[in-house]
Parts: structure tokens; C-alpha cells; sequence
């Protein structure tokens, strides 16, 4: 650390890069829900609601961290529900009673998931398609298969799944670990490998990664293929937690996938990822859910408490206050251009 | 000041009272540093006066005082005699101030007739008939050949000049700035403008001319005023000035930082770098060698293809002919990795601004420190700290957030970059613009200590003094050839200026100039297909064949129950999709649209029942349209205030909505009465009149978008919100409406949805969110913004209805449907996408 000589001119606050933000504000979020809950809902903080929740928790954070992955690319991924769907009915349904046939069934639903976001990376990568337009068509191909497979009936689960998605160990959902795991990989596979830096920086920055000579397109079309692998992390688990799942069970991520990831403090105009962040917000809006329902108030409620959580979450961290504060600094600045 | 100048006649102080605009002693400060003291400058109607200076002198600092868009720190003007107090730009625009600027402020969606519209108030171009005539003999005039149909993206670089000029001269102005107008124009246009200059003079015009050469000076102007400095340095008659003497104005600027020397003169040095024969988009034949430890610099003024030779240099951008390194030539993509680029805007270009100190610095070099899978952060630390300590960088931290930096910390950041990849050819272009004078010294070593390590280092720069302090050899550039090559001692100030405002090489027209092919080339049919309406025509086609399939093979598609079953859900989505189109054509997008609908439709569903008076029926439906115009307006306001983004924004209103609605009725309920519904699918024959409502809507709006200054004003910022602001719309004021509008829509949507459900159903609605934009991109209305039609959404959205009606009677399942939906915005998307030649997406 040779340039720490000259701190003088810089903030800083500024200095500690495990700890961003946006794990500090969803930590203390967090820490004030728990606080809550344990004051006006007790039951909602006990072992057995904690053991219920936490699996649920576990299945957003982890298709979030995916969502996280695209929105670092300044993009956004709609393909959500039809991915995380379609890889509980593949596994639902080929493997239907039949524990020997789960491993078969889900490594078929992540081929599936990895040519949906292949599609998606070359649409949005390479033919320069919107996002929304792409990924909301791609959602639309994969309901297709959905309902090809699963003709919209729910199957029981398969035994072998539920043990190991369902299971514990040591009082621990499997599916939490799952989602550490999920959690500690893909932050080491960001921001400790060549790709990943990269990766990070052609989101931040396009045109100044391609001016630095990296493969811009390339790098945006992985995001949206490594978002499969998430999703059909997530889709698995959900297939073992639950007993019977639908099959639309990937409905209800699309929103809460986003809203943590802006919660969490990456900006959806892409550039650097909280993927712990992400997780912790997943947590955060999951409990928010159980708090409410043990509150016994109106469903209405919630989701109302969600948007005001989303919206103070855009408000904090995607309005660029420094660069704000810059423009307003450099306003009259169109003359400073030389003539 | 201005020591050798104001050698006023009497008759000068005469002519002087009758002046267009008088600035007196106007100064202008930046953080400190002066870049206006004490300038006066009175410029007469009727004349054409010329301003000189170079890059840096204060002229667009002077211009932008008296155009109203910097506000000076002391001084006053006079307008036509007049003192004004304070002068903003729409002040400037009402006194009759006009400025072309060196960008044009154009819009690429919009056509050349609706680019003048936008900009010309409506009583300039004569009456509805005539405007057509006078837009194209004001084309003519300034020797466009564009097409007044022709969309303006397809324009070539001197077109839309031409354009920008055309839209100033019908302004009439009586005070006409003009920056730079000829930098991308051929000889013939620059004849043309000289000409136009010359009558507009005549007519008693104020004419401002900023240019960097002398001899536009001669042709032109009467009176010649040069800025040096921030100060001016003289005001002449040019017919009593030589151009030594002006040359002596223009030049001797006062250095407050130093060079390191440079290298001393070897004999038989070997050639390091060797250029020969490059051509690329902006530049021609380019030549010139430099050996081992020359710094070589490429002068000449701003635009003239010298960033254009450099990102070939650094093979982002295709070239023709020979570059080679050492005793290897290089293919564009072996440059691309071998060499090092130091861009001239940063912000744009260079830095990763959210990003840290050494995520920056060590991004082009992170090869280097892998150690297995994983990046060493031990190695990269060290590394990065060295480096940084090398260049002197100061920061609080390698983790420091690169924006906290200032402008000349930031350039070294970018530098570090550069030197940690290891280059063999670095490239930089303006590496000091924005750079305090401290750190100007050090990037000087630095780039000299480069060179001195045998890594060739290229530098352009508009500042002729900084090469001279800098560079070995330097090549000056005009209209992207090289007109001369200084080495050695001839490397001056003077002489690389000179060589640069002499030169009179115009554009090679086969560039980028006069596009007297490439644009009137557009016939009918071209831009038809190039046109908005195309995609109407394909879906019209696919309507009308997928129906008389599905006839073919049913014919009760066509009774009169489905038909009335089908138009009744078309008009439903059609309502909500055309709100979406509006959004869309203003560049941002409204997710709420479909917990919009359902909300409404919540709403009336405790008002328009059964047993209601019609009056408690009424206030109910203004409560419908005013929730509808409310979310709108914060929706737009979150956006254009808040600065949400549009997903964002109406993402958080597309969750509150669904709250809402449950917070309302937490189950359905509120049977809609008999008598709204019996009136609402009244109809002739067997289409209901909503349906034709429908129609005639989406055919207003259409007019109303092609031929109304709302229409334009929407497709203006849609297009390009930079140039639209510039043009004078009010781009705040703008969207808002757009989303109040589109809202609005909604409601009339959600009325037709009130009949088809029958109830207030807290859950429905929020599927038209997705079938919306659907039907929008169906219809060829582009999602970043500035065009599209109605018609075409109108069209979109049958499709789809006609789709779902497909499978039930083609008896599909419904796998289908989702096959169709997703296949279908997929295919439009990239149909029409590749027709139009795709944005570039980086």
C-alpha cells in the first residue's frame, strides 16, 4: 500500500471495500426488523418460524444473486419465473417418484436454463436488444416449455429432493448453506478472479472497457448465462422444500429478486455488485413477509411495506449523489470544451 | 491588457453607437482559474466578425456569455443598445440571438422537416401550406440535399451541419454565432455557407465567426478579434492586419509548468514506430516514422481526425495500410491487445468512475497476477502500489472510489492502467486536458520517461505549446491528412499553429463531407422500410393471413360472438398499450400499467354497482381518472426529479398498486351494474363502440404525434433529451405529461376491462404490464425511445388477442400461445432491429 501517503484532498470514508454501503444500510435493516419482529411478533422469531423461513430466504437469495449478476450489466432479467418454473416442473416431473432419476432431470433443466441464458446473452449481447423485450420473450418460450412438460399440473416431489433441499443439519437448513456457499463462490468468482473483475468492469464502465480493449459483448452475454446457473440453483431447491409445487412456482421471485437487488445496493444502472448484500436483503424481505403475516394484518399491507422498501432503496442508492453534487459543481460546464 | 490594440479611428467610435451586442469587461472564473478577464467585444450589425484563438483562448467561454448559458462573473452586455441584466437562454432566443453549434443539436429519430419543427416556432415557416416550400428552399440554400422525409441518423456528419445551419437561418436571427461551421464541410458546402454569410450580413445580420483559420478569416470577415489567455489581444480590420501580425496575437501563451528535456539528437537513429499509408473512417494517408525515445506529437485543430488516427493506432477503430512496431507489423486486432490508450474524455471513455483506485489501475494487467484460479491480491496490492507511487498519485487508499480523485489524479489512474499492461505503443489524446497544473509536470515526465524506457509514445493535443514542450516530431493534421512534419528545433508554437490555421485543404468529400451522394440516394421505398410504417404493413399482412387460416379451418372465427368477444379484449389491451406507447416513444417505459388497470378497475367496482345513483356513479369515475392521472404524475416525477430510473420508478408504483388494490378489497367483489355494462358493449353490429373508441384513438394520437408540438416534443426527448433540451423543449415538463398521458390511457383500458370482468378483482390486471410492451415492440415502437406509432401498437395488440383466440380455435393448447408470444416479440424485435441498422449497444 504505497499511495496511502497523500490522503489529504479525499474522503475517508470511502476506504473500506469489504463492507460497502449497501451491506452496512441492509445489516442495520436487518438488525431493526429482527428488533421489531422480536417486540411486536414474537412468534415470528421463534425456532420453528425461523426454520421455516430460512429455506424460502435461502431460494430468493440465491436467484437474486443472479438477478444481481444482470443488473450489473445494467440489465434485467424477466426470464425469472419462467426459468425458475421450469426447472421445478423438469425435475417435478421427469424424476416424478423416482429418486434415481433426479440427478438425470436436473442436469437436464440446467442445460434448459443455460440456452435460455445463452438466447438471452446473444439477443441482448450481440444483437443489441433490449433487455426487457429479450428477456420478457425468452420468459414466454420457457412458460411454453412449462406447460409442455408439466401441463400446468403440480407433482409431488421426489423423496431423494426433499431430503437434501429440505433437510438440516444441525438444526440448519441445507438450503441455507446452499445459499452461503452460493453466496461466498460466486463474491470470490466476481471479485477475485481475471473474468470476474472484468466482468465487473465492462458493467461499470462499457465503452471504457472496450477502449481498454475487452471483449464487451462477451462479458455482458456471461452475465446473463451465470444468472441461469443461480436460478436453477434456486429452482431446485424450491422443488425439494416444497411438498407439491406448482407450476408457476417461479412467479413470485421476479419482483423480490429485484427489489433486493436494488435493497442491497447495487444500482440497476449496472457497474459494481453487493452480492452478500443482495443475499442479506433476500433475508431481510423474507422476514419482512413472516413479520407481517404474524402481525395478522391485511396481505395489502406487505406488499405496500415491499414497494415503500423498494422505493427508499432506489432513493438511497441509485440517485448518484456525488455525481449530482459533480454536475451541479460543473454546471456551466458545456464551455469548459475547448473551442 | 490588450496592449496592442483598440488603435480606434473616430469613424470606429462612431459606427461603434450602433452596435448589435456590446460586452464590456466581461470576466469569468472556473475553480479559481480565469478563463474570461475584463473582455470587450462589440460586434455590429451587418458585419462578420471574426474571432480567433486557440483551444483554451476563451472563445466558447465568451460565446456561451453572450448566448446566455454562462453566467459571467462581472461585466455587462448590451443588446441593440439595450443593458440586459440577465441573460439566459431564452432571453438570448427572444432578442434574436442564434448559435450553431460545432455539435449539431439534431435529433436522429425524427425527420429533417420535424427536426426544423421542433426547433422553428410555427409563424417562421408561413402558413401550413407553405412551410414545406420555405423548409426546402432554406435546405437549398445552405446546400443540403437531404430529403425533408429523410430521418436524420441516416444523415452523413456534414448534413446534419447543414441542417443545424438551416434551422438558424430561419430564425432570421439578428445576432448569428457561428462555431466552427466549416470543420466537417466540403468546399462546395463551405462556398455555400460563405455565400449564405455573406447575404445574411447584408441583410444587416450580426455575424460572430469563431474559427482557427486565417484564411476563412480573409474570405469573410470584416472585423477580426483574437483571444489569448481569456483576454483579448487585439480587434482589427482585417484589411489593415497581416497574418504575422495575427499570428503574433494568436500565439506566446505564458506556461505555468515545465517540460523534462527532451531527448538529445542521435544520429542514424533507427525508425521505431512507422506509419505509412493509413486511411481509416476520419483520416487519409497518414505517414510518419519516429525512433526509439521520440515522443511524437500530432497537432492540428480539435476534429480534424486526430482521435480518429489514434483509436486506429490503438486498433479500436478498422484502418487500411501499415503499422509497425519495432520491425512487426500490426493487424488492428494486435494492436487492440498490445497497446496502451489514454482517451481524451475520461469520464466516458477511461475510468470505471464507481470503481475503486486499483480496480482501475489493475484491470488491463489482471493476467498478470492470476495464481491458480484466483487473482493474488498480495501481488496486485503491491503492484498497483508501486505503481502508483511511481506516478505519485495521491489518494487516500487503493480502495478509494476513483471519482473521489481529482481530474489530474484520475488522468494518472488511467495512466497507471496503461504502463501495468505492459504496452509496446502508447497512445495518449489530451492526456493533460482538465489536468491542474501540478499534475501536468508529472504527466509530462511520465510519457517522457516512457519513451525514454523504448516504448513508443504518441500524444495529440489541440495545444500546440504542450507539443512543443513535449514532442521530438510532430505531424499537424487538417481535415485528416497530415499537412506538414516538425522535428527537432522547427518543433515550435508558432510554426505548428501556423502550419494548422494556414492550411486550406478542405474535406476529402469521399470522407465524411458533402453528401451529395449518400443522402439524396433515399428513395420512397427506402424509407418507407427505414420508416416507422413498415412494420405496420408486416403485421397488417400477418393479421390478415394467420386469420384466413384459422378461418379456413373454423369458420365461427368470424361469427358474430367471437367477433365481439375479440374486439371487446382488443380494446382492453389495445387502451393500455397505447398509454405504453407513449412512454415508450419518451424514452422510459411504465411497468405500472397493468396494476394501474387492475387498480382502477378496483375502484369503480365500489362505485358503478347496481343501485348507485348516476351522480355517486360519476364521482366515481372522476375519482378513476384522477388515481390513473395522479400515478402518472409520480411516476413521472420520481423520474424527473427524484432521478429514478423509469424501470425503477414504476416498478416501485407497479408494487404499491397491487397493494393498494388488496388494501381495497382483499378478495373480489362489487359486481359491476347491469346498466354500465349493457352500455359499454353497445355496438354496431357486432363490434362494440369502445373497439371503434379504440380505433379513432390510436388514429388521433397518431396525428397528434406526427403533426402536433406535443408529438414532436415527445419524440424529441425520446430521441436524444441532450439535443432536445437544446432546442428549447422543456424536457421535464415533457415526460411528466408523457406519463400522465399514458395513465390516462390506462383508465380507458381498464374501463373496457370493468366490463369483461364484471367485478372488482384485486389480482387482475397486472398480466397487461407484460402483453403491453408486447404489443408495443410488435408495433415498431422502439424501446430507446423517439419513434414508433400508434397504429402500429393498435395493430400489435390484435395480433396477440388474435393469437390467444388462435389456439382455442385451432384447438392449440396452451403451450402454444406462450410459443407465440415469446417467438413473436423475439422475431419483431430483431426483424426490426436489423432494418433499421441497430444502435450500437457499447
Amino acid at each position: 500500500m504505497a499511495s496511502t501517503d497523500g490522503a489529504h484532498g479525499s474522503s475517508p470514508r470511502r476506504t473500506l471495500p469489504v463492507l460497502s454501503r449497501g451491506l452496512w444500510t441492509v445489516l442495520a435493516a436487518l438488525a431493526l426488523l429482527a428488533v421489531v419482529s422480536i417486540v411486536f411478533a414474537p412468534s415470528s422469531m421463534s425456532s420453528g418460524a425461523l426454520q421455516g423461513m430460512l429455506p424460502f430466504a435461502a431460494v430468493l437469495a440465491i436467484v437474486a444473486i443472479g438477478q444481481t449478476l444482470v443488473v450489473m450489466q445494467g440489465g434485467f432479467d424477466l426470464s425469472v419465473p419462467g426459468s425458475v418454473s421450469i426447472v421445478v416442473v423438469i425435475v417435478t416431473h421427469q424424476a416424478y417418484g423416482n429418486d434415481a432419476k433426479v440427478l438425470p432431470a436436473a442436469l437436464m433443466a440446467l442445460g434448459v436454463v443455460l440456452v435460455a441464458g445463452l438466447v438471452n446473452g446473444f439477443l441482448i449481447g450481440r444483437m443489441g436488444l433490449n433487455p426487457i423485450v429479450a428477456t420478457l420473450g425468452v420468459n414466454a418460450l420457457l412458460y411454453a416449455g412449462v406447460l409442455g412438460i408439466s401441463g400446468g399440473t403440480p407433482r409431488q416431489t421426489t423423496d431423494l429432493l426433499a431430503s437434501v433441499a429440505g433437510g438440516t443439519l444441525l438444526w440448519v437448513p441445507n438450503s441455507l448453506l446452499v445459499a452461503v456457499v452460493t453466496v461466498a463462490v460466486t463474491t470470490l468468482v466476481v471479485k477475485r478472479t481475471v473474468a470476474g473483475r472484468r466482468f465487473e468492469a465492462v458493467g461499470a464502465n462499457g465503452r471504457a472497457a472496450w477502449a481498454t480493449g475487452l471483449r464487451v459483448q462477451r462479458h455482458r452475454a456471461g452475465g446473463y448465462v451465470a444468472a441461469q446457473v443461480h436460478y436453477w440453483l434456486g429452482g431446485l431447491l424450491l422443488a425439494g422444500i416444497l411438498n407439491k409445487p406448482t407450476a408457476y412456482q417461479g412467479d413470485r421471485y421476479l419482483l423480490p429478486s429485484v427489489a433486493a437487488v436494488v435493497l442491497g445496493g447495487t444500482s440497476l444502472l449496472g457497474g459494481r455488485g453487493n452480492i452478500a448484500a443482495t443475499a442479506i436483503a433476500a433475508l431481510f424481505l423474507t422476514q419482512l413477509d413472516q413479520l407481517v403475516l404474524a402481525l395478522g394484518v391485511n396481505f395489502a399491507v406487505e406488499t405496500l411495506v415491499q414497494a415503500a422498501a423498494f422505493a427508499i432503496g432506489v432513493a438511497l442508492y441509485s440517485i448518484e449523489w456525488r455525481r449530482l453534487r459533480e454536475r451541479f459543481a460543473r454546471s456551466p460546464g458545456p464551455v469548459a470544451s475547448p473551442s | 491588457m490588450s496592449d496592442q490594440t483598440q488603435d480606434r479611428t473616430p469613424a470606429d467610435l462612431a459606427t461603434d453607437l450602433r452596435s448589435a451586442m456590446r460586452l464590456t469587461e466581461i470576466s469569468k472564473h472556473y475553480d479559481g482559474v480565469a478563463a474570461l478577464t475584463d473582455v470587450s467585444l462589440t460586434i455590429r450589425p451587418g458585419e462578420v466578425h471574426a474571432l480567433l484563438g486557440e483551444n483554451g483562448a476563451g472563445k466558447s467561454t465568451l460565446m456561451g456569455v453572450a448566448t446566455g448559458s454562462v453566467l459571467p462573473d462581472g461585466g455587462t452586455i448590451e443588446v441593440d443598445g439595450e443593458p440586459i441584466d440577465s441573460l439566459t437562454p431564452a432571453r438570448a432566443t427572444q432578442l434574436g440571438i442564434a448559435i450553431v453549434h460545432q455539435h449539431p443539436a439534431v435529433l436522429p429519430d425524427m425527420t429533417v422537416a420535424e427536426n426544423i419543427r421542433v426547433a422553428v416556432q410555427a409563424d417562421r415557416l408561413g402558413g401550413r401550406r407553405a412551410a414545406e416550400s420555405t423548409m426546402r428552399q432554406v435546405l437549398d440554400d445552405v446546400g443540403s440535399t437531404a430529403h425533408l422525409e429523410d430521418r436524420v441518423d441516416s444523415l452523413s456528419v456534414a448534413q446534419r451541419h447543414l441542417l443545424e445551419l438551416a434551422k438558424a437561418m430561419l430564425v432570421k436571427p439578428t445576432i448569428l454565432i457561428l462555431d466552427e461551421p466549416t470543420a466537417p464541410l466540403g468546399p462546395e458546402s463551405v462556398d455555400r455557407l460563405f455565400a449564405w454569410v455573406r447575404r445574411a450580413a447584408e441583410r444587416g445580420t450580426a455575424v460572430v465567426y469563431i474559427t482557427h483559420r486565417l484564411a476563412e478569416v480573409r474570405e469573410l470577415a470584416q472585423r477580426v478579434t483574437v483571444l489569448r489567455d481569456g483576454r483579448v489581444r487585439g480587434t482589427a480590420e482585417v484589411d489593415t492586419i497581416t497574418d504575422d501580425e495575427l499570428l503574433a496575437l494568436i500565439v506566446g501563451r505564458q506556461l505555468e509548468y515545465t517540460f523534462p528535456p527532451k531527448r538529445p539528437d542521435v544520429v542514424d537513429a533507427e525508425e521505431f514506430l512507422t506509419v505509412e499509408g493509413l486511411s481509416g473512417k476520419g483520416f487519409n494517408d497518414v505517414s510518419f516514422t519516429a525512433s526509439r525515445g521520440e515522443v511524437l506529437g500530432i497537432s492540428g485543430i480539435v476534429g480534424n481526425g486526430q482521435s480518429d488516427l489514434l483509436r486506429a493506432l490503438n486498433g479500436l477503430e478498422p484502418f487500411t495500410g501499415t503499422v509497425r512496431i519495432g520491425a512487426k507489423d500490426h493487424t488492428a486486432k494486435q494492436l487492440a491487445h498490445a497497446t496502451a490508450y489514454l482517451p481524451a474524455d475520461r469520464h466516458v471513455e477511461g475510468l470505471m468512475m464507481t470503481l475503486s483506485v486499483r480496480e482501475n489501475a489493475a484491470l488491463a494487467a489482471l493476467g498478470r497476477f492470476r495464481k491458480g484460479w484466483l487473482l493474488d491480491r498480495g501481488a496486485e496490492v503491491e503492484t498497483v502500489g508501486a505503481e502508483l507511487k511511481d506516478l505519485a498519485v495521491k489518494t487516500a487508499s487503493q480502495e478509494t472510489e476513483v471519482s473521489a480523485l481529482s481530474g489530474g489524479n484520475q488522468q494518472k489512474v488511467v495512466l497507471a492502467r496503461a504502463l501495468l499492461s505492459r504496452p509496446k505503443l502508447l497512445v495518449a489524446d489530451e492526456p493533460t486536458q482538465g489536468v491542474d497544473v501540478g499534475a501536468r509536470a508529472e504527466i509530462y515526465r511520465i510519457l517522457r520517461e516512457v519513451s525514454d524506457s523504448g516504448v513508443p509514445v504518441v500524444v495529440a493535443s489541440s495545444d500546440a505549446k504542450e507539443l512543443e514542450g513535449l514532442c521530438d516530431r510532430v505531424i499537424v493534421m487538417s481535415r485528416g491528412s497530415v499537412v506538414n512534419t516538425f522535428a527537432g528545433a522547427d518543433v515550435t508554437e508558432s510554426n505548428l499553429i501556423d502550419a494548422a490555421v494556414r492550411a486550406t485543404s478542405r474535406t476529402k468529400s469521399k470522407d465524411r463531407a458533402v453528401a451529395s451522394t449518400s443522402a439524396t440516394g433515399s428513395t420512397r421505398v427506402g424509407r418507407f422500410l427505414q420508416g416507422d410504417y413498415a412494420p405496420v404493413l408486416i403485421l397488417a399482412l400477418v393479421m390478415i393471413a394467420l386469420g384466413g387460416y384459422i378461418y379456413a379451418q373454423n369458420p365461427r372465427f368470424l361469427s358474430a360472438f367471437n367477433i365481439t368477444s375479440v374486439t371487446m379484449s382488443c380494446a382492453a389491451l389495445g387502451f393500455i398499450a397505447l398509454g405504453q406507447t407513449v412512454a415508450l416513444l419518451s424514452g422510459g417505459i411504465d411497468l405500472s400499467v397493468g396494476p394501474l388497470a387492475g387498480f382502477v378497475v378496483v375502484i369503480g367496482s365500489f362505485f358503478l354497482v347496481n343501485g348507485k345513483s348516476p351522480a355517486f356513479m360519476a364521482l366515481g369515475i372522476v375519482l378513476m381518472v384522477l388515481a390513473s392521472a395522479g400515478v402518472g404524475a409520480v411516476n413521472g416525477s420520481l423520474i424527473r426529479y427524484a432521478k429514478f430510473t423509469p424501470v425503477a420508478a414504476t416498478l416501485a408504483a407497479y408494487i404499491a398498486l397491487q397493494g393498494l388494490s388488496l388494501l381495497l378489497r382483499s378478495a373480489p367483489g362489487g359486481n359491476i351494474a347491469d346498466g354500465v355494462t349493457a352500455f359499454l358493449q353497445l355496438g354496431v353490429g357486432p363490434v362494440p363502440n369502445v373497439f371503434i373508441l379504440l380505433v379513432i384513438a390510436a388514429v388521433v394520437m397518431e396525428c397528434l404525434l406526427r403533426y402536433s408540438g406535443w408529438g414532436r416534443r415527445l419524440r424529441a426527448v425520446g430521441s436524444d433529451e441532450g439535443s432536445a433540451r437544446r432546442v428549447g423543449v422543456k424536457v421535464d415538463r415533457t415526460v411528466v405529461l408523457g406519463y400522465v398521458v399514458a395513465s390516462l390511457f390506462v383508465f380507458l383500458g381498464s374501463v373496457v376491462l370493468l366490463v369483461q370482468l364484471g367485478i372488482g378483482d384485486p389480482t387482475q390486471g397486472v398480466g397487461y404490464t407484460l402483453s403491453s410492451i408486447t404489443a408495443v415492440v410488435l408495433g415498431g415502437t422502439s424501446l430507446l425511445g423517439g419513434r414508433g406509432t400508434f397504429i402500429g401498437t393498435l395493430l400489435g395488440a390484435g395480433l396477440i388477442i388474435e393469437l390467444l383466440n388462435a389456439t382455442v380455435f385451432l384447438d392449440l393448447s396452451q403451450t402454444w400461445q406462450y410459443l407465440f408470444q415469446g417467438g413473436l416479440i423475439v422475431a419483431a424485435a430483431v426483424i426490426y432491429g436489423r432494418v433499421r441498422g441497430a444502435r450500437a449497444s457499447v
